[in-house]
C-alpha cells in the first residue's frame, strides 16, 4: 500500500477528483471505525496503547471499549458471543466489523440490500443507536454510520472514561490508510465485484503497486471528502498455501514519515518485522504479529 | 493402477443426483459411493426431509465423503417484481445458506416458468446479478440453466445472453442436456460459449424422438429421463460431452436423470446404470487418458 495514488503528482494544473453520485452512491466518507472482536480484550487493549491508541469509553450496556488516537477510532467488543462468532471458534482477535460514514446511513443500507447485500440482525438496547449492518468478508460485518459530523455515536452509546482525554492526539500522524481482506484461492473477481457493486470501489491498476507488502489487488474507496478515501487490498493465497479462509486481516495506518513513526512506536514497545521479505523503510514497515492475529502496517501517506 | 482403482479414475468427473434414487439420503449416498462415484448432486428435498433434520442430513453428506457437486434449485427467481421478488429473494438466501452448510460451491438456478415474470432480458439479467452478489460471500457461484419449458429462457444461448448482460464474475451457465435434445437447440452453439463460465453440466437423455410441446417436455423430463447412453439421443450426447471437452470444459458432469421407473428400483441397480453411464462416457466417448488431464484437482496458476 501507498499513498502514492491518493496524492498523483501535479500536472499543469491541480487534478480535480470528480464525485459524482453516480460514482459514489453510498455518500460514502471515508471510516467511522473498525472493530475487533476478542475474548482477551485486556491484552488486545495493551497491543492498541503501544501501537499509540488510548481506551477513551465504555459501552453503556454491552463489554464493548473505544480506543482512539487523532481521527481512528477502534472498538474493543469483548463480547463472548461476538467474540466466539467472529473469530470461528478460534480464541485469537479477529476484525469483526469496519463502519462506513455515509451521507444517510437508511438510504445506504436500502441501496446495498436491493442489489444482494445480506442485513445483519442488530441487537440496539433502549436508547441505543439501531446501526445498520451487513455481510462483509468472512463472516465480519459492515456498518452505516451518518452520525459523524455534528455529534457522534458515541454521544449516545458510549458513557466516557472519566478524567481521559476524548481525543488524544495521533502518534505519528498515523492515520486510516486501509483494510487488508485474505481471500480465497480464485476470489479476486468475485470481491472486486462485490465492492464495485454495493460501494463503488475502483480497481487500482496492477503496474501501480507501492509499499512494502504489495500483493494482490487494490481497491479503492469513493469519498465525500477525498483524504478520506480509504484502499481496500485483496489478497489471495499462494498456489502452494492450503489457507484458504476469508477474513480482514490487518489495518494499514497511513504515516507521513514511516521511519520516524517507527521510531516513536518502537519507543512505546512496538516490534517491527525486519527480514529480506519485509523489513522498515520509508515506503512502509510491518509490525510483528501480536496474539496471534494482531498486525499493523505502516504507509506513507501525507495526510493530515 | 488395480482395474477397479482404474475405473474410479475414469468415472471422478461424473457424478450422480440425490433426485434419481428412491430411499433415505444415508442409502443413496451409500449406493453411490458403491458404484464407484466420488460427487453427488444434492437437491434441498432430500436434506430437509431427512428425519434428523438438516444438521443431521448434511453430516451424512460429510460423513459419506463424497463431494458436493452442486446444490439445487432456486426456482423461479428472476424477472418479478415487489413483493414476489423479496419473496424470492427470502427462498433464495435460505438456498445459499443450505448449499454453505453442505460445503457446495454451486448452487443451480432455474430459468422462470412464470407468467408473472417479466420477459426483459435486461430485468432478469439484473436480478440474477442480485443474486449472484448474495452468494459472494459464501463463495458460492450460481449456474443458471434454461429449462426447455421456461417462458422467457428455454434454450441455453438466451440463457448465455443473460448471463453476459448480467455480467457477474460468478453467475455462469448450468447445461442440462436434457433441455437442448427437447428444445433442438443447435450443438453448433455450444461453440461460442467461454468455458470459464459454464460452472455444471447434467447429463440425461430420453426415449422420444420429438417433445414438442411444453407440457410434454415437462412431463418427460420429470418421470422419463434416462441415463446417457440409454436413449435415443446418444450421439447428440456423445458430441455435446466432446465438444464441451474440446471447448476446454474442465468442470463436472453430473447425471440429472428424473425416472419413475428407477424409483421403484433397489439403489445399487440404478447405481450401476448410473456408473455403466459413466464407464460409457469417459472410456468409450472421451477416451480420458490417466491421470484425467481435467481432473486434477491441484490448484494451477491461472493466468
Amino acid at each position: 500500500m501507498s499513498d502514492f495514488l491518493l496524492n498523483p503528482q501535479e500536472g499543469r494544473e491541480p487534478l480535480q477528483a470528480s464525485f459524482s453520485d453516480a460514482a459514489n452512491p453510498l455518500g460514502l466518507d471515508g471510516i467511522e471505525f473498525i472493530e475487533y472482536a476478542t475474548s482477551k480484550p485486556q491484552a488486545l487493549g495493551q497491543v492498541l496503547e503501544m501501537m499509540g491508541f488510548r481506551p477513551v469509553a465504555r459501552h453503556r450496556s454491552r463489554e464493548v471499549l473505544l480506543y482512539r488516537q487523532g481521527g481512528l477510532n477502534v472498538v474493543v467488543n469483548a463480547n463472548p458471543v461476538d467474540a466466539k462468532g467472529a473469530g470461528h471458534g478460534s480464541d485469537v482477535p479477529s476484525i469483526s466489523a469496519m463502519a462506513l460514514r455515509v451521507r444517510d446511513a437508511r438510504a445506504a443500507y436500502h441501496y446495498v440490500l436491493e442489489r444482494g447485500a445480506w442485513s445483519v440482525p442488530t441487537h440496539a438496547e433502549v436508547m441505543e443507536l439501531n446501526i445498520p449492518a451487513i455481510h462483509g468478508a468472512g463472516g465480519s460485518r459492515i456498518y452505516f454510520v451518518d452520525r459523524y459530523k455534528d455529534f457522534s455515536i458515541y454521544d449516545v452509546d458510549f458513557v466516557p472514561i472519566p478524567s481521559v482525554d476524548q481525543h488524544p492526539p495521533a502518534t505519528a500522524g498515523i492515520h486510516f490508510f486501509g483494510v487488508v481482506q485474505y481471500i480465497g484461492p480464485e476470489r479476486s473477481n468475485d470481491w472486486i465485484a462485490f465492492y464495485e457493486e454495493l460501494f463503488g470501489t475502483e480497481l487500482i491498476p496492477d503496474e501501480q503497486r507501492f509499499g512494502i507488502m504489495p500483493k494482490g489487488t487494490l481497491l479503492r474507496t469513493p469519498a465525500l471528502d477525498p483524504s478520506q478515501r480509504f484502499m481496500l487490498q485483496l489478497i489471495e493465497p499462494e498456489i502452494h498455501v492450503v489457507d484458504a479462509d476469508e477474513r480482514l486481516q490487518r489495518i494499514g495506518l497511513g504515516v507521513p514519515d514511516v521511519l520516524e513513526a517507527v521510531k516513536a512506536l518502537r519507543a512505546l514497545g512496538v516490534e517491527f518485522v525486519e527480514t529480506q521479505a519485509a523489513h522498515t523503510e520509508q515506503r512502509g514497515a510491518i509490525s510483528k504479529t501480536y496474539l496471534g492475529s494482531v498486525v499493523f502496517e505502516l504507509v506513507h501517506s501525507e495526510k493530515e | 493402477m488395480s482395474p477397479k482403482r482404474a475405473s474410479i479414475e475414469a468415472i471422478s468427473g461424473f457424478g450422480m443426483d440425490t433426485i434419481t434414487l428412491a430411499g433415505p439420503l444415508e442409502a443413496k449416498l451409500e449406493a453411490m459411493k458403491a458404484a464407484g462415484f466420488s460427487q453427488v448432486m444434492l437437491k434441498a428435498n432430500d436434506l430437509v426431509g431427512h428425519p434428523g433434520g438438516l444438521g443431521a442430513a448434511v453430516q451424512a453428506v460429510k460423513d459419506s465423503g463424497l463431494r458436493g457437486t452442486g446444490f439445487q434449485v432456486l426456482r423461479d427467481f428472476e424477472g418479478l417484481s415487489g413483493h414476489l421478488h423479496h419473496y424470492k429473494v427470502d427462498i433464495a438466501k435460505s438456498m445459499l445458506e443450505m448449499c454453505a452448510a453442505l460445503g457446495c460451491k454451486v448452487l443451480l438456478a432455474c430459468s422462470s416458468t412464470s407468467a408473472h415474470a417479466s420477459q426483459d432480458l435486461d430485468h432478469i439479467a439484473r436480478d440474477l446479478r442480485k443474486l449472484a452478489m448474495l452468494a459472494i460471500p459464501f463463495g458460492i457461484r450460481i449456474a443458471y440453466e434454461g429449462l426447455s419449458w421456461g417462458r422467457t429462457v428455454n434454450e441455453f444461448t438466451t440463457a448465455w445472453d443473460v448471463v453476459c448482460r448480467a455480467d457477474c464474475p460468478n453467475l455462469g451457465l448450468g447445461i442440462d442436456s436434457f433441455h437442448i435434445f427437447a428444445a433442438k437447440t443447435s450443438l453448433e452453439e455450444i461453440d461460442y460459449l467461454d468455458p470459464s463460465k459454464i460452472f455444471l453440466v447434467q447429463l440425461a437423455d430420453f426415449m422420444w424422438q420429438e417433445t414438442k410441446t411444453f407440457e410434454e417436455r415437462m412431463a418427460t423430463a420429470r418421470t422419463f429421463r434416462v441415463f446417457p447412453g440409454e436413449g435415443v439421443h446418444s450421439e447428440q450426447l456423445a458430441e455435446l460431452v466432446l465438444k464441451l471437452d474440446a471447448l476446454g470444459y474442465e468442470g463436472d458432469y453430473s447425471f440429472e436423470v428424473f425416472n419413475d421407473d428407477y424409483q421403484q428400483m433397489p439403489l445399487p441397480v440404478v447405481a450401476e446404470r448410473a456408473r455403466r453411464s459413466a464407464l460409457w462416457l469417459a472410456e468409450d466417448v472421451m477416451r480420458r487418458s490417466m491421470p484425467l488431464p481435467n481432473q486434477m484437482r491441484l490448484k494451477t496458476l491461472r493466468a
